[in-house]
């Protein structure tokens, strides 16, 4: 009897192809993710437990344009070999988008459960909010200050300390 | 979505299966800062807040809500739960306008961002607009920055807020501004009402009412095991406490004055008592921290002989471990409110729970039932539970009344003492402020399932306390061999007969047994 390679979803060989699990996004996209990088998602990893897996998983939270680089970073956090600053600068870049695509990514990693995306996506919004005045919060995120004058200067007092 | 009547589950999280398995303590803190002076005094005397039950009258219930609110129910700002806004006219949720582009987000999203600001980036976003005024104002949020960065050595100043800004600025007169009472018109959310709901809800009657297991007095070591251990079922025994100087002796005064310097654990951190009295003197919270040391009886060794096991339950078989053994006894120290969610306690022990002081609220299911809004991961090494107990009781509660198989419930008071069989789930909650001694233990009736449990290949993480977890199974099997040389084997047997009485009947067993039915074999 010839020896066959043990079915592994590990590593892959020309004659052993990687599983691919199939995603369909709230307009109707498909796309392919390994599922390697699937796994990344808790709850694609159910899912897969599950064995609900077979025919394409549909995702009404998320749409086609925002899967499409959901797909790309897990896949890319799946890669092996790829060392801990390139995938920083990657991810860097990858983060370097409008404000609305950012906040985007944040539901989409929340609803998929994918806690690298998260805790980057979340931190870029931090970011955005440390070290700058309360009025360029306010034009940034296109906030309506609605403080009558009297509250405004009540909340201030009440956080004075933060201001020194 | 809520409304004032009705309140739907809020949102589950993944914790750690029990509270007696070690906790990491947080990362590096820094230095401390001198706080207020802090008044003895204030401590010692007994919290004016103290609840008992049943309630007094003076506790007003509001109507409205259907629920009690504690008498010091801090201030919600005005927010309302989200059902509300359909209920107003013209309405319009100010939240939006005030998170601006971030209104797309869930109120747990925004919160999880705001969990990574430092508090001086909190205070300054706290004045961006009403909206995040209310967010900013989240307790979690501050109690988080005060841990991170004082650890246990805060002076806990009415809320964490306020106790961030006086450790942490102490240039600045907290006491001066006081908290702004600004009150939030339009501003609906589930989340931050849900929140604050938990915070300040007091347990109704009605979750009080069963008390349905059972208890003895009196009774002798064989009866206990033969009824309750060896069946592995619950039971309330009274009087076995008796003896116990703890019971005469353990008052605030007494504790503090022989605890000096001494530092217990208190989730995270590490406390002094005083200090810890101080805050939960104070504290309104969904989850308030618990004082829950493993090694008291080191620390304080008076504390160790003011009380001695219950004689049900003197066989301790981990103690062959020596110092190796995991730990196994506890000091519970925590205020109304506080205490243990739904879990099973580690190594497949049996434990037995005394309360000297206050009272405790109890609910127990057997091994083979799941509490409803529980849900254990496959290998039972994680359990996400709803966000607190109060929220359970809110929402799964009431499911119990309509199940055959109803949970044991009781409250169990001083003097008393509960035996929590081996693997039944279990969730306390304190109705007054109360001190307690907890123990698990390995007996003759538990060894075998013990031994299996260490067998697990995840058991290293999933034991608790010790400090070889690898080669705990094999260390405790060669300990017991060397000091009780045949147990294991004649435990085994045991379990093999009982197991063989157990049997289904054979085919043959079941054709001759007339009460298997008509069958009858005829040639």
């Amino acid at each position: 009897m010839s020896s066959s390679p043990p079915p592994s979803s590990a590593a892959a060989s020309p004659s052993c192809p990687k599983k691919m699990i199939a995603l369909r996004s709230s307009d109707g996209e498909t796309f392919e993710i390994e599922e390697a990088a699937a796994l990344q998602s808790k709850t694609l990893e159910n899912m897969i437990d599950e064995d609900c897996a077979g025919t394409p998983i549909p995702l009404p939270n998320v749409t086609g344009k925002i899967l499409a680089k959901v797909v790309e970073f897990c896949s890319k956090h799946a890669e092996p070999g790829v060392d801990d600053e390139s995938l920083r600068a990657w991810d860097a870049e990858f983060v370097n988008v409008e404000q609305a695509t950012v906040f985007d990514y944040i539901l989409a990693a929340n609803f998929l459960e994918i806690p690298t995306l998260l805790n980057l996506t979340c931190n870029v919004v931090a970011d955005m909010i440390r070290g700058k005045t309360p009025d360029e919060i306010r034009k940034f995120f296109n906030i309506k200050s609605i403080f009558s004058p009297e509250e405004e200067e009540e909340v201030r007092r009440e956080n004075h300390w933060a201001f020194e | 979505m809520l409304r004032f009547r009705t309140l739907l589950a809020g949102p589950s999280r993944k914790r750690k299966k029990n509270p007696k398995t070690r906790r990491r303590t947080r990362a590096a803190r820094s230095d401390a800062v001198p706080g207020k002076q802090c008044d003895d005094a204030d401590v010692l005397r007994q919290p004016h807040q103290l609840e008992t039950f049943p309630p007094e009258e003076e506790e007003e219930e509001d109507g409205e809500l259907g629920f009690r609110l504690k008498r010091s129910a801090r201030s919600a700002h005005g927010v309302q739960p989200l059902g509300n806004l359909f209920l107003s006219p013209n309405a319009a949720n100010s939240r939006n306008a005030g998170l601006g582009t971030l209104q797309s987000l869930t109120d747990e999203l925004v919160l999880e961002i705001l969990g990574l600001l430092s508090g001086t980036h909190l205070g300054i976003l706290a004045t961006v607009s009403k909206s995040f005024y209310v967010f900013c104002n989240h307790e979690p949020l501050w109690r988080n920055l005060v841990l991170e960065a004082l650890g246990g050595d805060f002076l806990f100043n009415g809320s964490w807020k306020s106790t961030y800004v006086a450790g942490c600025h102490p240039s600045f007169d907290v006491g001066s501004v006081g908290e702004s009472g600004l009150e939030v018109r339009d501003f609906y959310s589930d989340y931050v009402f849900q929140s604050w709901l938990c915070a300040n809800l007091e347990m109704k009657p009605e979750w009080l009412e069963r008390d349905n297991i059972v208890r003895k007095r009196g009774i002798s070591v064989e009866e206990f095991v033969r009824s309750f251990e060896e069946p592995n079922k619950p039971v309330l025994l009274e009087g076995c406490m008796d003896g116990w100087s703890a019971l005469e002796k353990w008052n605030r005064e007494y504790l503090v004055k022989t605890c000096t310097g001494v530092r217990f654990s208190v989730g995270p951190v590490e406390m002094r008592l005083e200090d810890y009295l101080r805050y939960s003197d104070q504290t309104r919270e969904e989850r308030p921290l618990y004082l829950f040391d493993p090694k008291f009886g080191e620390k304080v060794p008076v504390l160790g002989s003011d009380y001695e096991v219950p004689i049900y339950f003197r066989e301790d078989l981990f103690s062959v471990l020596g110092n190796e053994r995991p730990d196994y006894r506890w000091i519970i120290i925590g205020p109304s409110g506080s205490g243990s969610s739904f879990h099973i306690d580690p190594n497949s022990t049996s434990a037995w729970n005394a309360v000297i002081t206050g009272s405790k609220k109890w609910v127990l299911f057997p091994p083979d039932v799941v509490p409803p809004g529980v849900h254990p991961s496959p290998d039972g090494a994680e359990v996400a539970c709803p966000v607190s107990i109060i929220e359970w009781f809110m929402n799964f509660y009431g499911a119990t009344k309509s199940w055959e198989k109803k949970p044991v419930e009781c409250i169990c008071k001083a003097g008393e003492v509960i035996f929590v069989p081996s693997g039944w789930w279990h969730m306390v909650i304190n109705l007054e402020e109360s001190i307690a001694i907890t123990q698990n233990y390995v007996s003759s009736r538990n060894l075998l399932s013990v031994l299996d449990f260490l067998k697990k290949p995840n058991a290293s993480t999933l034991v608790s306390g010790t400090r070889d977890r690898v080669n705990l199974h094999n260390k405790f099997k060669n300990a017991i061999e060397a000091k009780f040389p045949g147990k294991i084997g004649q435990l085994m047997l045991k379990a093999e007969e009982k197991a063989a009485l157990q049997k289904k009947p054979s085919f043959w067993d079941s054709v001759t047994d007339s009460k298997a039915g008509a069958f009858k074999f005829s040639f």
